[in-house]
């Protein structure tokens, strides 16, 4: 029997509990990033869908387009889009952790969660920790490929590709939640894959360069201003102007800016992330 | 209404003109009651009158707009954190973690109540057994029944061992065998001194419980010992709990608009992406 009687006193019960923290618990995050981690590894669509999507933009996308464009200073198209692709599978693993909330907070473990004494400062922190987790490995599924579009990368890109990575995935994990804690419902993954996946990625320089093409014969392109306002309103922009500074050493905004930024908006989703799920608990 | 305050034991539960309004529709209204130690209380009401949102208040997820409630003596507002520590909530819908194990959703929730591991390990074992799921203890819990899910979620309610237990409609969706199962658990453990609050529409279901409280349209109609209410309200021999439950809240169906809970369940049932 694993019921105390009523009369247990408060002290009992704290020497079988810890002592809450009130805004980080470490077991509390390390619990929600596992979860996030087990969820993950048994869904194998996800696997298929960071493969295919791989396969699919890479490859067949890289060198159909590369066919025609041989030449974005100095570097193939599919080694242009490699970077490219990594964000996209990242973006897209992103938002289908954080949409998977709406699911959750309706008829989930999310509603067991909200009801505990577990502070929701922790439990998001772990959530998003977690999700970021799944959005690098899902960018790494890319970065395996990367011999086929004809890069080498060394242990130490693969280690700032992934810092970068994790910092894109903290951003959009955050934005994501954001987003989904203000759904009541939701009619799948296709309004959020058109209405904020695709749009994030094909403004984010992922897939063609943001100041012009050098082709073959030297010429330079401009993109038209309003295109390029839109990119540099696109949080993603960045990250993913770092992350192919880090894959193929080639970058187009300052160095500075991109690292300051990607570093900066990931912290502020996040707390944006904090106060929207600290709205849930009591409404 | 009956009133506590001479008992030898102060209430579990004590609502004092509890109110909580959406916009212009009091879901609750004025609502007053106490809940005894050890006390198996039931909630009874038909569709839309109140009861999930007495219980959401009760387990501190919705404030109220007017009114006081306290849990175990603490104020379910004020001290949300202490009433949230004491409590143990079971949930219409399985709250559970499709794509975890058993095993895996038990430490999750040891963890979320601050258990410490070495209290924690023996006791999810000892969970997983009082709830006949040893077995299973591995296996994702998206392939249960719903009375696995049931049984899971009770012992899980219970592992931090909570002064109050919360069931939302607990047999919602189950075959009789699982719901006799059930309710033959919630006997054993208020033999072991635990309180229950139960929400219900199920009439049976109501006559196990110590006492009940008859609400609808956000108003408290009602409450007593089920044979009480029977002879008060019945009036008549061999009256049942359902002839005063249908006195006292009419005849008329409550149909309800879909909340988005309900589409969004519709979509899941569909086979909609990302619902698992």
């Amino acid at each position: 029997m694993i019921v105390s009687p009523p009369v247990a006193s408060p002290d009992l019960v704290l020497d079988v509990r810890r002592r809450p923290a009130q805004l980080l618990d470490v077991p509390v995050v390390a619990a929600m990033w596992r979860r996030e981690l087990l969820r993950y590894c048994r869904d194998r669509s996800q696997w298929f869908g960071g493969v295919s999507r791989a396969i699919l933009w890479l490859i067949i996308l890289g060198y159909g387009i590369g066919a025609s464009y041989t030449n974005i200073e100095g570097y193939t198209y599919t080694q242009f889009i490699l970077p490219g692709v990594a964000a996209l599978n990242i973006i897209f693993a992103s938002m289908q952790s954080a949409i998977a909330l709406v699911w959750d907070r309706e008829v989930g473990l999310m509603r067991e969660i909200l009801v505990s004494p577990a502070p929701m400062p922790s439990v998001t922190l772990g959530k998003v920790l977690g999700g970021a987790t799944v959005a690098v490995s899902q960018g790494t599924i890319v970065l395996l490929f990367a011999p086929l579009a004809g890069v080498a990368l060394s242990p130490l890109q693969v280690l700032q590709a992934w810092a970068v990575m994790f910092a894109m995935g903290i951003l959009l994990v955050s934005i994501g939640t954001v987003i989904a804690s203000r759904m009541a419902t939701f009619e799948g993954f296709g309004a959020i894959s058109n209405g904020i996946v695709l749009p994030m990625y094909f403004l984010s320089g992922a897939v063609f360069p943001i100041r012009g093409i050098v082709g073959l014969g030297g010429f330079l392109v401009e993109l038209p201003p309003w295109l390029k306002a839109l990119m540099f309103i696109n949080p993603v922009t960045y990250p993913v102007d770092l992350l192919r500074g880090a894959l193929l050493s080639f970058q187009q905004l300052p160095p500075g800016l991109d690292l300051a930024l990607a570093a900066a908006l990931p912290l502020a989703a996040l707390a944006a992330a904090v106060v929207a799920m600290n709205r849930l608990v009591v409404r | 209404m009956s009133s506590g305050a001479g008992d030898a034991f102060a209430a579990v539960i004590e609502c004092r003109g509890l109110t909580r309004r959406f916009g212009d529709r009091a879901a609750v209204n004025d609502v007053s009651f106490e809940v005894r130690p050890g006390e198996l209380f039931g909630l009874l009401g038909p569709n839309g009158a109140g009861k999930t949102t007495t219980h959401r208040v009760l387990t501190t997820t919705l404030e109220p707009t007017a009114g006081t409630a306290k849990v175990a003596g603490f104020d379910v507002v004020r001290d949300a954190r202490r009433v949230r520590d004491l409590i143990g909530v079971v949930f219409q819908e399985p709250a559970l973690d499709d794509r975890l194990t058993a095993r895996e959703n038990l430490h999750l929730h040891a963890v979320l109540y601050g258990l410490r591991p070495r209290i924690a390990g023996p006791r999810i074992q000892e969970a997983l057994e009082w709830a006949g799921l040893s077995e299973h203890a591995g296996r994702p819990v998206r392939t249960f029944s719903g009375g696995m899910k049931r049984r899971l979620e009770l012992a899980r309610a219970l592992l931090h061992e909570p002064r109050v237990l919360f069931l939302d409609e607990p047999t919602a969706g189950l075959d009789p065998q699982a719901r006799r199962r059930l309710w033959d658990q919630i006997s054993t453990l208020r033999r072991g001194g635990l309180t229950a609050f139960v929400t219900t529409h199920n009439m049976q279901e109501a006559e196990a419980c110590d006492r009940v409280a008859i609400i609808d349209d956000g108003r408290l109609l009602a409450i007593g010992a089920p044979a009480a209410l029977k002879t008060r309200i019945g009036g008549r021999d061999r009256a049942t709990l359902e002839d005063v439950f249908l006195d006292l809240t009419g005849r008329a169906l409550r149909d309800d608009e879909a909340t988005p809970r309900e589409r969004l369940l519709g979509f899941g049932r569909r086979g909609g992406e990302l619902t698992r």
